[in-house]
């Protein structure tokens, strides 16, 4: 027979984790304390027995006078203290009649030595591993069964890789990939680096001529497509069938470590193949209406996915691969009916920094470099076909049929250096949006030197003036946890746009703009030294957390018919999620000060 | 004696019917409060086979014949129940007929028992008179409603012990607040109750 506060606790995570002996172990010393409302539970710089889980109530934690955070029903707190045998740094308050369940610091240390996956739960939630901490959750809940689009190349490799020199006679290579029953065998040099390769079609060919004495170095393919073993399968797909090929080499460090075919990776996609076969569709299709019915598709299987678990950066890379491909698509069809100058077609916003999801709308512009007459009338053409496959026009008109950004490069030239000499509030709002350029399709000479030029005209005024930007809206904590904001929370302003708009600002101080998504930017500044590991780490973590909450957020509207939005109510979302809400909001604040203080911007 | 330093005993007491001169008792589940804190991990419980009743006739929801059989006898656990019990106050829903079962069947194994008992029902039911709170139905498993305690998990002994301890403890910080810190100032106030406990349902 058992108690129900046991059966309380099996549902809270992560001691949704425990075996039967284990929950017994916390229930077996658990006691029940209720608390009137202003009692203090445990004074700050005080040690305490327990680990507090709140049956119901609210607790507030207070740093002296200051109010830190609120735990309530199903929350804890108290574990940091209990794991580490520190004492509390925070008070513990009731703030209004409460119930603690209180288990007993031995009882719950006995069982997070025991039971790893109870503990990395925690020690990943300490050390903001927040994406391992949702991996954790979602295995749980039997989410996720395979992280499909996260496996990489080497995982999928099954067998030695079969090689032969170019020195062997074609007959000999034939021979050895019977004996080792493959279809395609690698030519190597002395280094074991790829140089070639002989598939069985190739064979045929090659007998039927009547080559089969002739020395592979003359018969084989080359150069060949190799891929490193670290990349996501999903990409190498997007390469076979990008270059239509059927093989693909797998590297190590530029040496042959295996072979892996279509075949191979479609199997491995059974279960969401249907995202793949929709994108090889995309790009066969030869109308706007083809193209939309597809995309729907798309939009569809995403939602599934980012539901399902699959994480945003892997479903943002998907994303935009398809869109770009959709676009390229779109121009191709319609740049045959005009004369067009030397052109190149630029996405900005989400989709600049590759970071657009289900609800994403048109940004683009265009550098040209001649008559912009037939040019604006190209991109109004094209603007339209996209809205008539589902992606809907920018209500701000950041877009090239829009002649205010359809220029030649000295035009673009001269907008930024205004941009960057008059520090308006609409002219930070532009940089804002044209600081995150990603040529699409076109001529990307024009784009490089425009780039060029933004990084040596952009001047320290300019860079303050943005990061006061960046900083001006702070997200909502402090006051009571996040139960304050009872409208719901807009996640896009006062999450991602901190984050995107803050490393944004640090890009361009060091010269980086040209990389324009945002995970990669903080790698990238953690790797040249700007961010310290840890802010970086925070921050990756955080970002990422934000746009998978928002992801899976618009996705269920999706599902629901219903349109997505970015507004989060907080009492609909997973109590864990809150937690790591709250979390990132900290880290972002932190990351709000830092870059207040690196820009000097309380001195603006 | 101030409710904080009370020993308390929550029982639930399960028996083959509600005759006191011809049922017996085939479960006891304990749940010790100390104060205001429940002490979960000491919480108790036990079948008991029945001396007399043929358990072969006997049909109890949720319990099989062969559970009875196997468990011990009142009368060879008697000492260790009396161990856990005594110096504390018996408090359940309808207390008075769990009280009046044990004290049978503890005066059979030649054991006294005369603890002082709170009845939740009655307590709530004087918290209502005084509070102001509208109450109508006092059976345990509206009480675990309006105290937003889920009753997903009931139907055994340990578990309704458990939740009455819940219902308890918040009475006892209503009557806190209301300035009732003594155990004699409760106990009188439920025998005030009782004599007016015509509006009492079972």
């Amino acid at each position: 027979m058992s108690v129900p506060p046991k059966e309380f606790i099996r549902k809270i995570k992560p001691f949704s984790f425990l075996n039967e002996a284990q929950l017994d172990t916390i229930v077996g010393e658990l006691d029940v304390e209720m608390y009137e409302k202003g009692k203090t539970i445990v004074k700050k710089g005080k040690h305490s027995d327990y680990v507090y889980l709140v049956f119901s109530g609210t607790v507030g934690l207070y740093d002296d006078d200051t109010l830190v955070d609120t735990v309530s029903r199903g929350e804890f707190f108290g574990i940091l203290s209990a794991i580490s045998d520190n004492p509390f740094s925070l008070s513990a308050i009731a703030m209004d009649d409460t119930i603690c369940y209180l288990i007993k610091k031995r009882a719950f240390k006995k069982v997070f030595e025991e039971n790893p996956r109870f503990s990395s739960f925690f020690s990943s939630f300490i050390n903001r591993r927040f994406r391992s901490f949702s991996n954790l959750l979602r295995e749980a809940e039997g989410a996720i069964h395979e992280e499909i689009y996260l496996i990489k190349v080497k995982e999928i490799i099954n067998k030695e890789p079969v090689v032969c020199s170019p020195d062997d006679s074609v007959i000999e290579s034939a021979r050895i990939m019977i004996d080792n029953n493959v279809g395609s065998i690698v030519v190597v040099n002395e280094k074991r680096e790829p140089i070639g390769i002989i598939t069985d079609h190739d064979l045929r060919k090659i007998f039927v001529k009547g080559l089969g004495s002739a020395r592979v170095e003359e018969m084989m393919v080359s150069p060949v497509i190799s891929v490193e073993e670290d990349m996501p399968v999903f990409e190498a797909y997007l390469m076979l069938l990008n270059k239509g090929l059927n093989h693909l080499v797998v590297t190590k460090n530029g040496k042959v470590t295996g072979v892996i075919t279509s075949k191979d990776i479609l199997t491995l996609f059974e279960p969401t193949s249907s995202l793949l076969s929709l994108y090889r569709s995309i790009r066969k299709s030869t109308s706007v209406d083809e193209l939309k019915n597809h995309l729907e598709g798309i939009r569809k299987a995403v939602a599934e996915l980012s539901i399902r678990g699959v994480h945003f950066y892997e479903l943002s890379r998907m994303i935009t691969s398809i869109y770009d491909s959709t676009v390229v698509r779109i121009i191709k069809m319609i740049e045959g009916k005009y004369d067009l100058p030397n052109f190149v077609w630029i996405h900005m916003g989400s989709s600049g920094r590759k970071e657009q999801i289900i609800a994403t709308d048109q940004d683009n512009c265009i550098i040209h470099s001649g008559d912009s007459r037939t040019i604006v009338e190209f991109a109004r053409d094209v603007n339209s076909a996209l809205e008539k496959v589902g992606i809907p026009k920018c209500q701000a008109n950041y877009m090239a049929e829009n002649p205010k950004w359809n220029l030649t490069l000295e035009e673009w030239k001269n907008n930024f250096k205004k941009w960057f000499s008059s520090l308006t509030g609409e002219n930070i709002r532009y940089l804002s949006v044209f600081l995150d350029l990603r040529p699409i399709y076109g001529d990307q000479e024009l784009y490089l030197e425009l780039i060029d030029f933004i990084k040596k005209n952009v001047n320290k005024q300019t860079i303050r003036f943005l990061a006061l930007d960046a900083t001006a809206i702070e997200p909502p904590i402090g006051l009571f946890g996040l139960k304050g904001v009872e409208k719901g929370l807009d996640i896009k302003k006062f999450g991602i746009y901190p984050i995107a708009n803050g490393v944004r600002v640090l890009a361009l101080d060091s010269g980086i703009i040209d990389i324009t998504n945002t995970k990669e930017r903080i790698e990238k500044l953690r790797d040249m030294g700007v961010l310290s590991e840890e802010r970086a780490s925070d921050l990756l973590e955080s970002y990422e957390f934000l746009q998978e909450l928002r992801l899976r957020h618009q996705s269920m509207s999706y599902s629901a018919g219903v349109k997505g939005d970015n507004i989060i109510h907080v009492e609909d979302i997973d109590r864990i999620d809150s937690y790591i809400l709250k979390e990132s909001f900290k880290i972002i604040s932190s990351f709000q000060k830092y870059i207040r203080g690196k820009f000097r911007i309380e001195s603006l | 004696m101030n409710v904080r330093s009370a020993k308390f005993s929550v029982v639930d007491v399960e028996t083959t019917g509600l005759n006191i001169f011809k049922d017996e008792i085939i479960s006891v589940a304990i749940v010790p409060m100390h104060g205001t804190k429940i002490l979960v991990g000491d919480s108790f419980h036990t079948y008991i086979k029945p001396e007399k009743f043929d358990l072969k006739s006997m049909r109890i929801h949720g319990i099989s014949p062969n559970t009875l059989e196997n468990a011990p006898t009142f009368d060879s656990i008697a000492k260790k129940l009396h161990e856990k019990i005594r110096d504390s106050i018996i408090v359940g829903h309808a207390v008075e007929i769990d009280y009046d079962f044990l004290k049978k069947s503890f005066k059979k194994s030649k054991i006294s028992f005369n603890p002082k008992k709170i009845d939740i029902a009655l307590l709530e039911k004087w918290l209502s008179d005084r509070l102001g709170d509208r109450c109508t139905d006092l059976s345990l498993d509206s009480l675990i409603k309006s105290y937003n305690l889920s009753s997903r998990f009931r139907h055994d002994a340990l578990a309704d012990a458990f939740l009455t301890a819940q219902i308890f403890q918040i009475q006892l910080l209503k009557l806190l607040k209301y300035g009732m810190t003594s155990v004699d100032r409760i106990l009188s106030a439920i025998e005030s109750t009782k004599m007016s406990r015509i509006d009492f349902i079972f």
